[in-house]
């Protein structure tokens, strides 16, 4: 039986690991390298590796850092952060990739997606799909004036084939007070692609919540793990009093 | 030392890795005499089947993997894609010809009210070669694909995994030793995996 995947996300600045509420207020908690050589350690899932501000400083993901990441990793990982290219994919996945998450460049060049995806298959392409609430109407966060409606993007996205979409709750970013569930909810009613739910998860209940409501597979959190002393497998074990299969 | 396949198909670098990790000696590479120095050769690869026999096509590997496998009879592993060009024929995105050491298809996989990829830990069920996976606790692999390997000769499955429908998750044939999942991002069930077939 395939396992709930419980995925540590790991946000960085280029150099350090932050933690932003609701998308803003970076704060530093800690090393990159560090913190994956603990999460192999504890023998995770898998990592999400993003570098939050590579797109907005348009520049390219330090890979130097990634390739000193991925060296203490030998689960999954996906990166992204400044994926503009075929070839900035390419450089990922030659140091170890093995998804590449891309968010901005999906919401300004449709057919630059579809061809990643015809290049490199579905399953190399992972999409974040960022979305807050406004009067009712989710809507995807972008630096663009223009609004785009999240039914729109993921209809877009399932266009396309991607492999996986995160989806990361910006009202709930950082908040530790549970996840979206309605959001989630939402984006896996307009799909059959994978859906990582993201944005809000602080105490064991919320993870518990989160599985019980809704039908997904994976999870991604970063606050609990920074800021509490829970690690992967307590919420493991805590979905598997519920009968939610894990892998301990 | 083991030549791993590069073929512009993703991810060749992890299985160096864990190779490195594991103390065998292995070489990335499309070199044809050093393919040819190699005692195993592992074929590993994500990405569509079309484009991943383009490939091989466009750097005259299939003559010379055919040598290798089937002639100087070398222990092959083939991982994700790499099992999948070991058949006959895959559909991904269009009906195009494998390399055909093991007969029949990669066809895309319909589960009812299932994502697609098929993607995360799954465990396997061990049909034969139960020596592959001596001294491994957990039978957790790490999977990610769309098509589903389906052998003409059942008898080569080595193992199984449930999504929605049993599907193969590895299989052998002779010299050839192919796992739909990915061993060397399976932590220490796929390095203990890798040892046992490689080491």
């Amino acid at each position: 039986m395939l396992k709930v995947r419980v995925i540590p996300i790991l946000t960085f600045n280029g150099f350090g690991l932050v933690k932003t509420k609701q998308f803003g207020n970076p704060r530093m908690v800690g090393n990159p390298t560090q913190a994956a050589k603990v999460y192999n350690s504890r023998g995770v899932d898998e990592l999400v590796f993003l570098d939050i501000f590579a797109s907005s400083q348009n520049r390219k993901i330090n890979l130097s850092l990634v390739k000193k990441v991925m060296d203490e990793c030998f689960m999954p990982v996906s990166i992204g952060g400044g994926i503009k290219s075929i070839e900035d994919i390419n450089d990922l996945l030659k140091i170890g990739a093995d998804k590449v998450i891309i968010k901005s460049k999906a919401l300004t060049n449709i057919d630059f997606i579809k061809e990643a995806v015809h290049y490199f298959g579905s399953q190399c392409i992972s999409i974040s799909v960022d979305a807050y609430k406004k009067k009712e109407t989710y809507y995807i966060k972008h630096s663009n004036s223009y609004l785009i409606k999240l039914e729109d993007f993921i209809e877009s996205m399932n266009d396309c084939q991607v492999g996986e979409l995160l989806v990361n709750s910006i009202d709930q970013d950082g908040m530790m007070n549970g996840f979206d569930i309605e959001l989630i909810n939402r984006v896996d009613s307009l799909t059959t692609i994978p859906v990582v739910a993201i944005g809000g998860g602080g105490d064991l209940n919320h993870f518990k919540e989160l599985f019980l409501q809704t039908k997904i597979k994976a999870v991604g959190a970063a606050s609990i793990f920074h800021f509490t002393q829970y690690t992967p497998l307590d919420i493991k074990k805590t979905l598997l009093e519920i009968n939610i299969p894990v892998r301990i | 030392m083991v030549a791993i396949i590069d073929y512009g198909m993703g991810n060749v670098a992890s299985m160096e890795k864990a190779l490195r990790f594991l103390k065998i000696e292995s070489k990335i590479t499309r070199d044809h005499s050093i393919i040819d120095e190699s005692d195993a050769i592992i074929l590993p690869g994500v990405g569509s089947f079309e484009q991943g026999m383009e490939n091989l096509k466009n750097l005259q590997l299939i003559d010379l993997l055919n040598d290798q496998i089937l002639n100087k009879k070398k222990k092959f592993l083939g991982v994700c894609l790499g099992m999948q060009l070991v058949m006959e024929k895959g559909f991904e995105p269009n009906e195009c010809k494998g390399l055909g050491w093991i007969k029949g298809e990669v066809v895309k996989m319909t589960p009812e009210n299932l994502s697609i990829p098929h993607l995360g830990w799954n465990n396997i069920e061990i049909k034969k070669d139960q020596v592959l996976f001596n001294d491994i606790e957990s039978l957790d692999y790490y999977f990610i694909h769309s098509y589903k390997v389906v052998p003409e000769n059942k008898e080569s499955i080595v193992a199984t995994v449930d999504y929605g429908q049993e599907i193969t998750a590895s299989m052998r044939f002779e010299n050839i030793f192919t796992t739909q999942f990915h061993p060397e991002k399976s932590q220490d069930s796929g390095l203990k995996l890798l040892k046992n077939y490689l080491g």
